[in-house]
């Protein structure tokens, strides 16, 4: 959840050795106070020059590892090819480690800005004292500290012994935007080289001295217990060292991957059959139709000023929203190795705080004694904020006595994910005689994660129930009565947060809806969303504020660009679909499809216009753009996960059809430069509008409304 | 279990394995070539594609039982200092995002280029199309592969 935060900085010389800059988010402490405080990187300058940054965000495909360590570097005029990145680990020091809700940028922006700063005014003033002149005389650049009027120069490694003893600025002066040398240059991946080599150590490729391998066996529904298996078969496959019932299912322990493979198959577990009312995700939309027809928590309620003229016609609908899974290509995996009293933990995570927290508690211990290394993550997008895998791995090692990596099948990696919940939407619209629109209500009837302690029917704090209808209760719309309302659903299966959190299902039925308003006055859909974003140029929701100018400016670019209102050839049509994320990053698509005869929906070009704020790595905000329009693409066609019997019905990638290279479209990305004062996240922004732009476009191409995702074929042949 | 002899990125290895034991792990946890990654285990995700005289298969597909006397090249042995066409153009085109995929991609577009070396979007999409990556780069990958083809083509009609 987002937090409001200050700046500060401290120093610590470390004898003589560096100067080394720290800075967290919740103020100025004292070097003895620290564990209080959750710095969220450090800066560090040898003496031979070099920069070392502790990243405290996992690298997960955002480019965080460069784009961090840009922002730094810009501040202390460093020398982009002396810069070092070290990955943190919790500690007393870093308490508050953990990647989500597109906050890195945004977060490292507050916090390195000041840090960079801080150390560069500090290595300058130790310059100026050496050489007897005023600071203002000095200046940074490129990892030397320069006398402007006679030359002399100091390199950065030169300085850090003097610069240590001095007192850290307060409020050292941050940079004019327009003398920014390395923040919006197009800069390459720090860690491009490595992947491209199959260098890059991700969680799977850790391996450390005696680690055996570990597959698991788990419940197929909540509450199965195994009726027979085959243990003896599973121990006779050469290779298997073990098999032991632990609290999570029974796992293979073995010399080798394959042995645990093969060992789980031999283990041939029959776990019976599952209760007559186990979950069932045909059942569950039912109970979803009929709650989001409830009055539900109001959100948000706008009363229609007086004179607002009366409801002469009211359209209605309501849009699916179905479970979908995150399907990382790297499957979960941990390496633990448990001692007494002591556990070392190798995981590709996106929370290690909670992670550490949750094995020390596993295992009885202090945190102190959970060492918890972060490596790349091959794909996280919301899974790997749970820690499920880590708890797993760490039970098995203690009872194995030996460390192990667990490592999950794909068809695990399906049926246990923390899969995006299901919604139901009911929205309705009132127009007046005229045909303008008065009346606005957007019930979503949805669950909460349920991978966090949180019980939903406890909260009756508003702000909650807002964060679970982000896109709903935010709505952008100029119009004069709007309710809005969540119903929670109590749903037993695991879920959690998705790319983009609650925010697709709800933009996908808004979005939607509104183009049917548009539809059912002979309205154009982009002209009708223009005409509604006028008023009030700053429109606050709750905790989100938004500037309708900023997107009416994305609206505005993509209807230039994409040659919007140009005749498109019979079977092709274009749709249009737009949001303000949080408030924060404005984003417009026009979709140029063709749906074939036999109902295949072709996506041919996404037009995308962008204002995230400062652009701090113009490669990194286009990649985003396309990387969230393709994970929208799979979402629309095809990735569904239904459930019979509490199990996913779904188990690899030739049943979850995820978007591929045919399914990909031209992406033209227009990023709208901005004057606003810091950068906003990239990593959800792009999925929520991408779905409904290309469902609209399907009824323009066809006349055929699609209200349940994911599309299918039949639904349009 | 059998003696096995294969040669991979140039070097002769003998290993003792299980008859059915995959390439995928036999290159992973024996000869600790991780470069190759783990994606389905069942051939639909294309993660662990590696080359075996210049044709792209997938490493978990295939069994000790049919590699003996076989040559294969991973990732790690594409080149001595990254400089293959299609790794600098996954590079010059900034395709890896989280980059799980990319070294099982960067071996299919070298397959593909071995076979045809001028391609087009078509032969694109049905080669590419069997290898799975989440963070949606298939538009710089796309892109990537015609600068490795002009690159390719370019050495080729200049060298003698």
């Amino acid at each position: 959840m987002k937090i409001s935060r200050r700046d500060f900085v401290r120093t610590v010389a470390l004898g003589g050795a560096g100067l080394v800059v720290g800075f967290n988010g919740r103020g100025i402490f004292a070097a003895d106070a620290a564990k209080q405080f959750a710095p969220n990187g450090w800066v560090k300058i040898d003496i031979d020059g070099a920069v070392t940054l502790t990243i405290g965000k996992s690298e997960m495909g955002q480019g965080v590892r460069t784009s961090l360590a840009m922002i730094l570097a810009e501040e202390l005029e460093a020398n982009w090819s002396r810069i070092k990145l070290v990955q943190a680990s919790p500690s007393p020091v870093f308490d508050d480690l953990g990647t989500g809700g597109s906050d890195s940028v945004r977060d490292g922006w507050r916090s390195l800005r000041k840090a960079g700063a801080a150390a560069r005014e500090m290595l300058a003033a130790a310059a100026a004292a050496r050489w007897k002149v005023d600071r203002g005389s000095c200046a940074a650049s490129n990892g030397a500290i320069v006398h402007t009027a006679s030359g002399r120069r100091f390199e950065y490694g030169a300085l850090v012994a003097d610069a240590a003893k001095l007192s850290v600025p307060n409020n050292p002066p941050l940079k004019n935007a327009r003398d920014y040398k390395i923040v919006g240059r197009r800069t390459p991946r720090i860690d491009g080289r490595d992947i491209v080599s199959g260098k890059a150590h991700y969680g799977i490729d850790t391996k450390i001295p005696g680690m055996l391998y570990a597959s698991l066996e788990r419940p197929p529904w909540i509450g199965a217990k195994p009726k027979r298996m085959e243990e003896e078969k599973a121990k006779n496959v050469r290779g298997v060292r073990n098999v032991m019932k632990t609290s999570r299912g029974i796992a293979v322990v073995a010399d080798n991957t394959w042995a645990t493979i093969k060992g789980r198959t031999a283990l041939a577990v029959d776990w019976g059959e599952p209760p007559p009312d186990a979950f069932d995700s045909e059942a569950h939309f039912k109970r979803l139709e009929l709650a989001s027809r409830e009055r539900g928590f109001i959100t948000r309620k706008e009363e229609p000023p007086p004179g607002t003229a009366a409801v002469a016609r009211t359209i209605e609908a309501t849009y699916h929203y179905p479970f979908y899974a995150h399907a990382p290509v790297e499957t979960m995996n941990c390496v633990a190795d448990v001692r007494e009293n002591r556990c070392t933990i190798w995981a590709p995570t996106q929370a290690p705080n909670r992670l550490q927290k949750q094995v020390a508690d596993l295992l009885g211990i202090t945190l102190d004694k959970v060492d918890v290394n972060v490596t790349l993550i091959g794909g996280g997008f919301g899974r790997r904020l749970g820690v499920d895998y880590a708890l797993e791995a760490a039970e098995i090692s203690r009872a194995a006595k030996v460390p192990v990596q667990l490592l999950w099948s794909r068809q695990d990696d399906m049926k246990h994910g923390h899969f995006q919940a299901a919604s139901v939407h009911y929205l309705s619209a009132g127009f007046d005689a005229q045909g303008a629109p008065v009346a606005w209500k957007h019930t979503k009837a949805g669950s909460f994660h349920n991978i966090s302690a949180l019980d939903p029917k406890e909260v009756r704090d508003i702000a909650w129930y807002q964060d679970w209808s982000w896109g709903a209760y935010d709505v952008p719309y100029a119009i004069p009565a709007i309710e809005t309302a969540y119903v929670t659903v109590d749903l037993p299966v695991k879920h959690g947060p998705w790319r983009a959190v609650f925010a697709p299902s709800s933009v996908f039925a808004r979005e939607v809806f509104f183009d049917e308003m548009a539809h059912a006055r002979n309205a154009d859909p982009l002209a009708f969303r223009l005409d509604l974003l006028k008023g009030a140029d700053i429109v606050k929701a709750g905790r989100v504020t938004i500037d309708r100018r900023r997107l009416r400016r994305v609206l505005e670019v993509v209807r230039e660009k994409s040659g919007w209102g140009a005749p498109v050839p019979k079977g092709h049509g274009r749709g249009v679909a737009c949001n303000a994320y949080f408030g924060h990053t404005y984003i417009a698509y026009v979709v140029d499809l063709r749906v074939n005869g036999d109902g295949h929906a072709h996506i041919e070009r996404v037009v995308a216009a962008v204002d995230c704020g400062i652009v701090v790595n113009p490669i990194g905000v286009e990649q985003q753009i396309e990387g969230g329009i393709i994970w929208g693409i799979s979402s629309a066609l095809g990735g569904e996960i239904t459930f019979r019997g509490g199990a996913a019905q779904q188990g690899s990638y030739a049943d979850v059809a995820v978007a591929r290279m045919r399914d990909t479209p031209a992406i033209e990305t227009h990023i709208i430069p901005s004057n606003g004062t810091e950068p906003f996240g990239m990593g959800e922004p792009p999925v929520p509008p991408i779905v409904p732009a290309i469902t609209n476009a399907i009824f323009a191409a066809t006349g055929k409304r699609i209200r349940r995702l994911p599309i299918h074929p039949e639904d349009l042949a | 279990m059998a003696e096995l002899r294969l040669t991979v990125n140039g070097a002769p290895r003998t290993l003792e394995v299980d008859d059915d034991t995959p390439l995928l792990w036999i290159l992973r946890d024996q000869l600790g070539l991780t470069g190759t990654k783990f994606g389905c285990g069942v051939g639909v995700c294309g993660a662990c594609t590696i080359l075996e005289n210049g044709k792209a298969l997938r490493a978990c597909q295939l069994p000790a039982s049919e590699i003996a006397g076989r040559s294969f090249t991973t990732i790690e042995g594409l080149s001595p200092d990254v400089s293959h066409p299609c790794q600098r153009a996954w590079m010059e085109e900034e395709v890896p995002q989280c980059g799980y995929c990319q070294a099982g991609m960067i071996m299919t577009a070298c397959g593909l280029l071995n076979e045809h070396p001028d391609p087009n979007d078509h032969l694109i999409d049905t080669v590419m199309s069997d290898s799975v990556c989440r963070c949606g780069t298939y538009p710089r990958i796309r892109k990537a592969i015609y600068r490795a083809a002009a690159e390719i083509r370019e050495k080729k009609s200049s060298s003698p």
